[in-house]
């Protein structure tokens, strides 16, 4: 270790410190919410808890750790020390457990060591998140156990890792193990299905853009009854209609969206899956064009409509046959895809407007817009022919500038190619 | 414009081995291999990796080996084919992979292949395409490829293939640059770049670029220099490159650099890392800039060391 004796700090302190941290969190098995705060910030929280300086204990539990209402707020000062014991106790103590499991030890020693590796490694991960070995540690004493219950606990302390460090991506992979494990040995469990799929929006609230925590909510559509996956749609848009630069979300809902698409790849899907699937579609369709319109210049918007506008030509504007026409392959121009693209072009005309106010997002919005139309003509090469006729030379002409002002090579290679298909 | 400031870039990966006293460094301590992975190569490509001692690095690379087979990502921690890849690549790097018993190293590799060709992380199963190109790549520079079932691993690789031409962790999941060089990478490796749709997918890649010329890794996040890699190596795999403006994006790698202490961040005045050095030095060869060694798209090693191991037998 060669780090003792620096400073007042004799080792029994440290140790001290690291004691006092794991005594807060077994003495306060509710606590919800842990973060790392600077110690100017500890005079403030004392001062709105209630407590006057005066009666304020001057031990150095106080001034390392703040725990009140089951929020428990770690001094910045302490991290580093903290650390790097816990993670010594925590090694020396798995190392340990590892050999008396290796050398069949009486079990009350194997016990003993057990709790000690779990009572460590929850303080590991509490200040390090990602550091694998303590949770793989946990992994192989839970894999032991069969009560449900050790598995919900598990599940708190990650959510509680998580109210902290809501990208690590170490923590919700111990959530799909967890999950995983609760699904091969008890039932598939639906509702903590649900409280995940809630966990994940929570997370995404204070969390923006969170790719690992909505990988976490896709990952969860497997699990998914078609009554859940409805509700989740509908639960869900709230939340994306509030956060229209989120990507992630709206590919969860593209997840969602493909699911209700699923039965109708198999054959033997009825009339009615399809006119309900048709349904939603329509809708999603309808709302994100509302969308579009209202939030000016939002790329994840305009990327939700190339997954919406494609698959929709490709299941729904083709009368002839049940299976879907994969991309590429040419689809029939019938009534229904007319009127769609019809109505594209105009939003498509009505977004390359740009008006003096606000210029830098209608320039944005023009630019999405003419992509959009460009992207679905990539697939659609037939579309080509109905934007020259619709828009005329000299409209097409500015869309396609648009796009040349910003990505000149791929025009360029895009209009060489598909000019060329049509 | 603004020059690349080597020598300083150089004394910052120096240092940054010596100064462990942040907490940074200490909640980072758990992927040092990777890290020493991310500083040598950047000094490698800055033709400066003899100021590091071999033997001391060497040394200590071996105390992460795990009996398994497998590399941790320090020593005492557990096996991970994240570690294992990069222990990989130093020795690589140092022209010392003879150290390694290949047999058992490549089987702890292959041995975490599951049936549907998806590879996992470690023992504890988490799949992700990320551990798929690690094993190829891996396998690969070990020359054990046939190790494993390849034909299955494509297969899995292009059934995380979206609509937008891009690729997720699993089946399903989200676009993501990073993971995208990861499937093309393997792909590239495995000969199989003609399940890519290379125009949808140049598409994509080449609408990560903003107007200040800096790359994101997925719509509407703010540019970041480590994408400069994952983003362009993709493209050039692909043959895609010239659709991006390369020289808005030097200037944008090189407007992140701190000029006075050396060390690349993620965007310009912000905190640098070792992690943002390295994917700057390396987005600035496959640039082509002046003073930097060319680097390996797929195998993330400089070209010289790619082609030592490729025509030793
Ligand atoms: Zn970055």
């Amino acid at each position: 270790m060669g780090k003792m004796g620096e400073g007042s700090c004799s080792e029994e302190d440290l140790f001290d410190l690291l004691n006092q941290f794991e005594h807060i969190l077994e003495s306060d098995p509710l606590i919800d919410e842990v973060g790392f705060i600077h110690p100017s910030q500890f005079t403030l929280l004392n001062k709105e808890a209630g407590f006057s300086s005066e009666v304020q204990p001057d031990n150095r539990t106080w001034r390392s750790f703040w725990n009140q209402d089951h929020k428990l707020g770690i001094s910045t000062d302490v991290l580093i020390r903290l650390c790097k014991d816990a993670k010594h106790v925590f090694l020396t103590a798995f190392e340990a457990y590892k050999c008396d499991v290796k050398a069949c030890s009486e079990s009350c020693s194997i016990c003993t060591l057990e709790s000690e590796v779990m009572k460590h490694s929850q303080s590991v991960l509490m200040l390090s998140s990602d550091f694998g070995t303590a949770w793989n540690a946990r992994k192989l004493i839970l894999s032991k156990k069969d009560q449900p219950c050790a598995f919900t606990e598990e599940l708190r302390l990650s959510r509680l890792i998580l109210s902290n460090c809501p990208k690590s991506e170490a923590t919700w992979s111990h959530r799909r193990w967890i999950i995983k494990m609760m699904a091969q040995r008890f039932s598939t469990p639906q509702e903590i299905i649900t409280k995940e799929s809630e966990l994940v929006e929570a997370v995404g609230e204070r969390s923006k853009m969170n790719y690992r925590a909505w990988y976490h909510r896709c990952w969860l559509v497997s699990y998914m009854t078609i009554e859940q996956v409805l509700q989740e749609l509908n639960k869900s848009k709230r939340w994306a209609g509030l956060h229209v630069a989120d990507s992630s979300c709206f590919h969860y809902r593209r997840r969602l969206m493909l699911k209700i698409l699923e039965p109708l790849n198999v054959k033997g899907s009825t009339a009615y899956d399809k006119t309900e699937a048709h349904k939603i579609w329509m809708e999603e369709l309808d709302w994100n064009k509302e969308l579009v319109e209202r939030y000016v210049g939002r790329e994840a918007l305009w990327l939700h409509r190339r997954f919406l506008s494609l698959n929709w030509i490709m299941y729904f504007a083709c009368n002839h046959s049940d299976v879907p026409s994969e991309t590429g392959q040419s689809i029939i121009m019938n009534e229904e895809t007319v009127n769609f693209i019809d109505n594209e072009i105009l939003l498509l005309e009505s977004s390359m407007t740009i008006p003096d106010t606000k210029f830098e997002d209608f320039q944005a919005q023009a630019l999405h817009a003419a992509a959009y139309m460009l992207w679905l003509t990539k697939h659609i090469p037939e579309l080509w022919r109905m934007l020259e006729e619709k828009l005329g030379t000299e409209k097409l002409k500015c869309v396609l500038s648009t796009i040349a002002q910003e990505r000149s090579s791929l025009l360029h290679h895009l209009v060489n190619h598909t000019v060329n298909l049509a | 414009m603004v020059q690349l400031v080597a020598d300083k870039h150089v004394r910052y990966i120096l240092m940054a081995e010596k100064k462990k006293e942040s907490f940074e460094s200490v909640v980072m301590d758990h992927l040092r291999m990777n890290g020493a992975y991310w500083g040598l190569t950047a000094l490698d490509l800055l033709e400066k990796l003899g100021s590091v001692s071999k033997d001391e690095v060497v040394s200590w690379v071996m105390t992460c080996y795990h009996e398994s087979g497998g590399f941790a990502g320090n020593t005492g921690h557990d096996p991970h084919i994240l570690y294992t890849l990069s222990a990989v690549q130093i020795l690589a790097l140092f022209d010392k992979l003879d150290i390694l018993d290949v047999g058992k190293v490549s089987s702890y590799v292959a041995g975490l292949q599951n049936e549907d060709g998806s590879f996992s992380g470690d023992i504890w199963g988490e799949i992700d395409t990320r551990f798929s190109y690690i094993a190829i790549c891996c396998l690969s520079i070990l020359k054990c490829l046939d190790k494993i079932n390849v034909k299955k691993a494509v297969d899995y690789i292009v059934s995380c293939k979206n609509l937008d031409g891009g690729f997720g962790c699993t089946p399903g999941a989200e676009s993501h640059a990073g993971q995208i060089f990861c499937c093309v990478g393997a792909l590239a490796i495995t000969g199989n770049l003609h399940h890519v749709d290379k125009d949808l997918l140049g598409w994509w890649l080449c609408e990560r670029q903003g107007k200040t010329g800096g790359l994101n890794g997925r719509p509407e996040k703010l540019p970041d220099v480590c994408y400069s890699w994952w983003v362009l190596s993709s493209l050039i795999m692909i043959d895609r490159v010239h659709w991006i403006d390369k020289a808005k994006l030097v200037k944008f790698i090189l407007d992140c650099q701190d000029l006075d202490n050396g060390g690349i961040s993620d965007r310009p005045d912000d905190a640098v890392d070792i992690f943002h050095t390295y994917f700057g030095v390396a987005g600035l060869s496959l640039l082509e800039y002046h003073g930097v060694k060319a680097i390996d798209p797929a195998y993330a090693l400089p070209v010289d060391v790619i082609n030592r191991i490729i025509f030793t037998k």
